[in-house]
């Protein structure tokens, strides 16, 4: 397998394993092209795993063209019939808060304008299964949300669906994959070859093996994100982006069912969300032009996020804050024009003009619209190429499974798992949660709990390790969440550790080596966010790890 | 489509389609909301919710509360998951807490394992009420009347 | 007859972990009368069964054990190398470490091991081998600096918790300074439905079952190759010293058998908190469950535990963030009294530094095995462990500080933690009650 690689030739070799890239490898596959997809770290290690897990339906752009919302909204509905356990609903309360004593007309005016606005929203909510929006009086918000700060006038409420990006990149992957695509993780694109202005082949490497190798192809799509700039310039092509940090930061649990989209002390416009088994807030926008392979959250990012959500939920300063996250947007360039006010649209960059005819640059768009975006590419390359292919079936073929949303607690009877278990590996691995459970029925040790914030057990553990692609300990954060949360991994990590390498072959070195990997990557987030419980929490972390494990 | 086509549109929804709708609409915002969501089982939180979900936030997953629980070896899904699993997998959403079964169910309240917790965690209090929550969430899961999603 | 309401002692310990309970029993052999307060296990309860005091700083990786400097050397070194910390404030007084180690280990000798004055050297579920002055009881006869033979290493059939191979490594990277040859066992001693998915410490019950150690001992009997020196186990040897389950395992077995050390939940850790909790009862220590919060010092009583307790000496021994003596809730704060925290690691260890106020971030450092100040912070104090302000002026004249709430020192990353508990206990301890440094 490996052998055939190292000289082989495909119809497209897409760089970056994020939801773009993976999307594309996946439309390709399905059409019948080969594809290569080359992901230098692990699938959706960027923007795609740092995203504010939502697939929204472009409600903003109902200023500047509704068609834009509409095919953003049909989008989200097409995601949710290919994986349909993936999505789950958060319904959004938008205060009306004025920070005057009393509220003026214009006051008034806005937030009337806010309930049209979003009121208007809800023609679009039947293309994508969303709720409609409803007013509510002042007392009726309180009602419904006691933690809001006195004062507030009302709210309307908005639904919207959010998902596991990092799953939805995967499972992107796994299809294409299926389809024949060739993966490869930790493997990263060394450079391209040209022959009289074409692209003709990548080169790759292997990060954690050193094997490397050549692919021919005729198209190649960059996918690479925040990465582009520096891809190109390394390459002696114009990637023209405005690179766009955002960080998000994670409480210790759900603060409730309801979001709430709060206003920041710029008038930037923030939430605090309940996402499966935390609550985010987010986020921030700031043009990016270091490393990004090299980033942390600030302090004053920090500050701004809570304060941003304090104004209205005062409470959030006593919750446990677990972690700070991060990622690059790719956001399309545009000079003179502040970060919000880029557009979130997307681009298909050609290069035939700067001699490397091929090249297909994915520049700017959203997590909601990749499936679109993707199709996009996917019909330019064909174009490219000149070949005939099947229609695209992107939004009608599930994704790994979508088929089928198995019942939680059936599983849990048929395999003797806690019912609360078996609904998360529902909700990650949909109809393939039988089959990971299966697992257990042939090895009863495989129903140890591994995780205790995210019900994990070793099954899943040694079904991502021989299924998901992965390579790593760390792609385990991304598979199934492993040592995510508040306990920074202090039950699970070396568990987690210890199966993953009986499933990989590691050495005891290695099992080692990535578990202190593991740790360092936890570390980075937990780091700018370290107080209250979380540091005495960061004081057992390390007498366990460090003190005891020498890691 | 023009900008300002968008706001034009936006402003005849502003002062005709709106206004209109909300003459058809039946029942106060805060019924309407609720009604689209009860069957998701997302209800509005209460602020003894919240406080035993601070107080549970204090759990730092040292496992010495297990050492106290005088039932642990009985019950099954505690022994497997260990005690903490009360305030970790359980406590954290409401759809996890309806699914809990007996784990929190058959906490005795022997209080054997709150004095050993190092950050003070009531944690036999929030075990029933978090039982008594998780057994109300799953009654109303099973009604008839509002199936899951 | 009932309590009175109000309790009259000499000394007043708050925090009942190791620092705490050395500072109670030395305050209580120097003949006053004690009164320790604590509201919980604290971190001494999580640890792992190695009493920690110091590692030479100058040893290579590559020095053999018997190379290695002692532990009081290895404390002098630190002190002379590390500012702030606290084996450098009393250095003066190191000399008298060994002694607060013996006190300590001797109090406790119902689950620790007498120490030789040497590092101990002891496998951890994590493949490493980790360095200990003193350890519990069980643990001993696994230091890989004295097994003579092969190091027979023991997982359970069936339970996932504890790899055998993993935990052997950790004696392989070590061969050369003087580790034995190891072998990896597992032993079928849990059918799976009772013990696969087990948690540690039903393991350690069931152990201590009837005719399970003997179990245990046969299987490993059998399983023993040869020159098979001494046996190392999970950490799950009963949870009661009184059931003797290594001790019986031993018997039947025919070698020695120790526990190696343990991660959470710790059955090491719970067995030295009660072990603590005893000797303190067997002492005359009174023991007030309770919590001491905006107290202003010894002048003036404090309520804790539904009693009043007026003493005119306080030992300050309640522990770091996991004890409760220190907290952050957007700013470090000492949690009983309201000191100063003033002393941390490395450049935060210059009490001009006012740190306590600052962000996480800029009080630890990106690469997460470098010491961090902000686990590193702490009180500082004199030579005579009393808190010190900003301008380095005694607090108060009879308040002693000792342990973890202690500042210069980040336990995870320098190994120094219990050695400073128990020397500082020690110190504030005699000090407390009047017996002359």
């Amino acid at each position: 397998m490996a052998g055939a690689a190292n000289q082989g030739t495909f119809d497209v070799v897409v760089l970056g394993g994020g939801v773009n890239g993976a999307g594309v490898a996946r439309d390709c596959a399905m059409r019948g092209l080969s594809v290569l997809l080359l992901e230098k770290q692990d699938l959706a290690s960027g923007a795609s795993g740092a995203s504010s897990g939502m697939i929204h339906g472009g409600i903003r752009y109902m200023t500047s063209d509704r068609r834009v919302t509409e095919l953003a909204s049909r989008d989200a509905g097409y995601i949710r019939r290919i994986a349909p356990h993936l999505t789950f609903r958060i319904p959004f309360l938008i205060p009306f808060a004025t920070h005057r004593e009393e509220a003026t007309l214009l006051d008034r005016l806005t937030w009337y304008a806010t309930e049209v606005y979003v009121g208007t929203y809800d023609l679009f909510q039947p293309l994508k299964g969303g709720k409609p929006s409803a007013r509510l009086t002042a007392d009726e918000l309180y009602a419904v949300e006691p933690s809001l700060r006195p004062g507030l006038h009302g709210a309307v409420t908005l639904d919207e669906w959010g998902i596991d990006g990092q799953r939805l990149c995967l499972l992107n992957a796994l299809s294409a994959a299926a389809h024949g695509a060739e993966v490869r993780t930790w493997t990263e694109a060394t450079g391209l070859v040209r022959e009289a202005g074409r692209v003709v082949g990548v080169r790759w490497r292997d990060a954690l093996t050193g094997e490397h190798g050549e692919a021919r192809t005729g198209v190649v799509v960059n996918a690479t994100g925040g990465w582009s700039p520096r891809w190109g310039k390394s390459n002696g092509i114009a990637v023209p982006m405005r690179p766009g940090k955002g960080v998000h930061l994670s409480l210790d649990r759900r603060h409730g069912n309801y979001g709430i989209i709060c206003t920041a002390v710029d008038g930037r416009q923030m939430f605090l969300m309940p996402h499966e088994m935390e609550s985010i807030i987010g986020t921030t926008d700031d043009d990016y032009y270091d490393d990004p392979d090299d980033l942390d959250a600030t302090a004053e990012e920090v500050e701004y996020l809570v304060e941003g959500v304090a104004s209205l939920v005062p409470s959030v300063r006593q919750s446990r804050i677990t972690r700070a996250w991060w990622g690059v947007r790719t956001t399309i360039y545009e000079y003179g024009v502040e970060e919000d006010d880029l557009s979130r649209d997307h681009r298909i960059l050609e290069h035939g003009a700067e001699g490397t005819a091929g090249l297909l640059s994915f520049v700017g768009g959203k997590l909601a619209s990749y499936r679109a975006q993707s199709e996009e590419v996917t019909d330019r390359a064909v174009a490219l190429l000149g070949k005939a292919v099947l229609p695209c079936r992107t939004h009608e073929e599930p994704l790994p499974g979508g088929d089928e949303v198995p019942v939680p607690r059936e599983l849990a009877e048929r395999h003797g798992v806690p019912e609360a278990i078996a609904a998360r590996l529902v909700y990650r691995h949909g109809s393939l949660a039988r089959d990971v459970l299966r697992l257990v029925d042939d090895d009863p040790r495989m129903k140890l709990v591994v995780c205790r914030d995210e019900g994990i057990i070793a099954a899943e553990v040694a079904w991502a390790a021989r299924h998901e692609k992965v390579r790593r300990l760390q792609d385990l954060r991304r598979r199934c969440r492993l040592a995510v949360g508040g306990c920074g991994g202090l039950d699970c990590a070396r568990p987690a550790a210890q199966i993953a390498a009986r499933e990989l072959g590691w050495s005891a070195d290695q099992l080692r080596a990535e578990l202190a990997d593991l740790l360092e990557v936890g570390w980075r987030e937990r780091r700018p966010v370290l107080d209250g419980w979380q540091l005495a929490e960061e004081e057992l972390l390390r007498a366990v790890h460090r003190g005891l494990g020498g890691l | 489509m023009s900008k300002v086509r968008s706001y034009a549109w936006l402003a005849w929804r502003a002062a005709v389609s709106h206004p209109l709708r909300g003459l058809r609409q039946r029942g106060s915002g805060r019924e309407r909301f609720l009604g689209n969501y009860a069957t998701e089982g997302l209800a509005p939180t209460t602020s003894g919710d919240r406080a035993a979900a601070e107080a549970a936030s204090a759990c730092i997953s040292c496992g010495l509360c297990e050492s106290g629980c005088a039932l642990r070896g009985a019950i099954p899904s505690i022994r497997d998951m260990g005690l903490h699993a009360a305030f970790r997998l359980y406590s954290k959403s409401p759809e996890m807490l309806a699914r809990s079964g007996d784990a929190l169910a058959a906490c005795a309240s022997c209080t054997g394992c709150e004095p050993l917790c190092p950050t003070g965690v009531p944690v036999a209090r929030l075990v029933r009420a978090f039982a008594a929550r998780g057994g109300a969430l799953d009654a109303a899961r099973r009604d008839p009347a509002g199936p899951g999603r | 007859m009932p309590r009175s309401a109000r309790i009259e002692c000499d000394v007043l310990v708050i925090g009942g972990g190791m620092a705490g309970a050395t500072a109670a029993l030395a305050a209580r052999e120097a003949g006053a009368r004690v009164v320790l307060a604590r509201k919980a296990p604290g971190s001494t309860g999580l640890s792992g069964g190695a009493i920690s005091v110091a590692q030479d700083p100058a040893s290579m990786p590559d020095t053999p054990f018997a190379a290695r400097s002692g532990v009081v050397e290895s404390a002098r070194r630190i002190a002379a190398t590390r500012p702030g910390h606290p084996y450098r404030v009393l250095r003066g007084r190191l000399d008298r470490l060994w002694n607060a180690i013996e006190f300590a280990t001797g109090q406790l000798s119902s689950v620790l091991a007498p120490p030789s004055g040497r590092n101990r050297w002891l496998l951890t579920p994590f493949g490493h081998a980790h360095a200990a002055a003193a350890c519990a009881l069980t643990m001993a006869p696994g230091d890989l600096a004295e097994v003579r033979g092969t190091l027979v290493v023991c997982g359970f059939e069936g339970h996932l918790g504890w790899d055998p191979w993993l935990v052997a490594s950790g004696a392989e990277r070590v061969r050369s300074l003087g580790a034995p040859e190891t072998r990896a066992v597992l032993l079928d001693l849990f059918r799976w439905e009772d013990g696969a998915l087990a948690r540690p410490f039903d393991l350690a019950r069931m152990l201590e079952a009837p005719g399970a150690a003997e179990e245990a001992g046969r299987m490993l009997r059998k399983a023993l190759p040869r020159g098979a020196a001494a046996a190392v186990f999970p950490p799950v040897l009963g949870l009661d010293p009184a059931a003797r389950v290594p001790e019986r395992i031993a018997a039947e077995a025919g070698i020695p058998v120790a526990e190696m050390l343990s991660d959470l939940p710790s059955v090491p850790g719970l067995r030295l908190h009660r072990a603590i909790e005893a000797r303190l009862a067997a002492a005359g220590v009174e023991v007030l469950q309770g919590e001491v919060r905006a107290a202003s010092g010894p002048d003036v009583p404090v309520a804790v535990g539904g009693r009043e307790v007026a003493a005119p000496s306080w030992v300050l021994a309640s522990g770091r963030f996991v004890g409760g003596g220190l907290e952050r809730r957007g700013a470090l704060m000492e949690s009983v009294m309201g000191l100063p925290v003033l002393a941390s690691e490395g450049p935060f260890a210059d009490p001009s530094f006012r740190f306590a106020g600052r962000p996480p971030a800029s009080l630890t450092l990106r690469d997460s095995r470098s010491p961090q100040p902000l686990l590193a912070a702490g009180l500082r104090v004199d030579d005579e462990l009393h808190p010190l302000d900003a301008e380095g002026r005694t607090i108060h004249g009879r308040i002693f500080a000792a342990g973890a709430v202690v500042g210069g020192h980040d336990p995870a990353s320098d190994g120094t933690g219990m050695g400073v508990a128990i020397f500082t206990g020690w110190l504030a301890g005699r000090a407390a009650a009047g017996r002359a440094p």
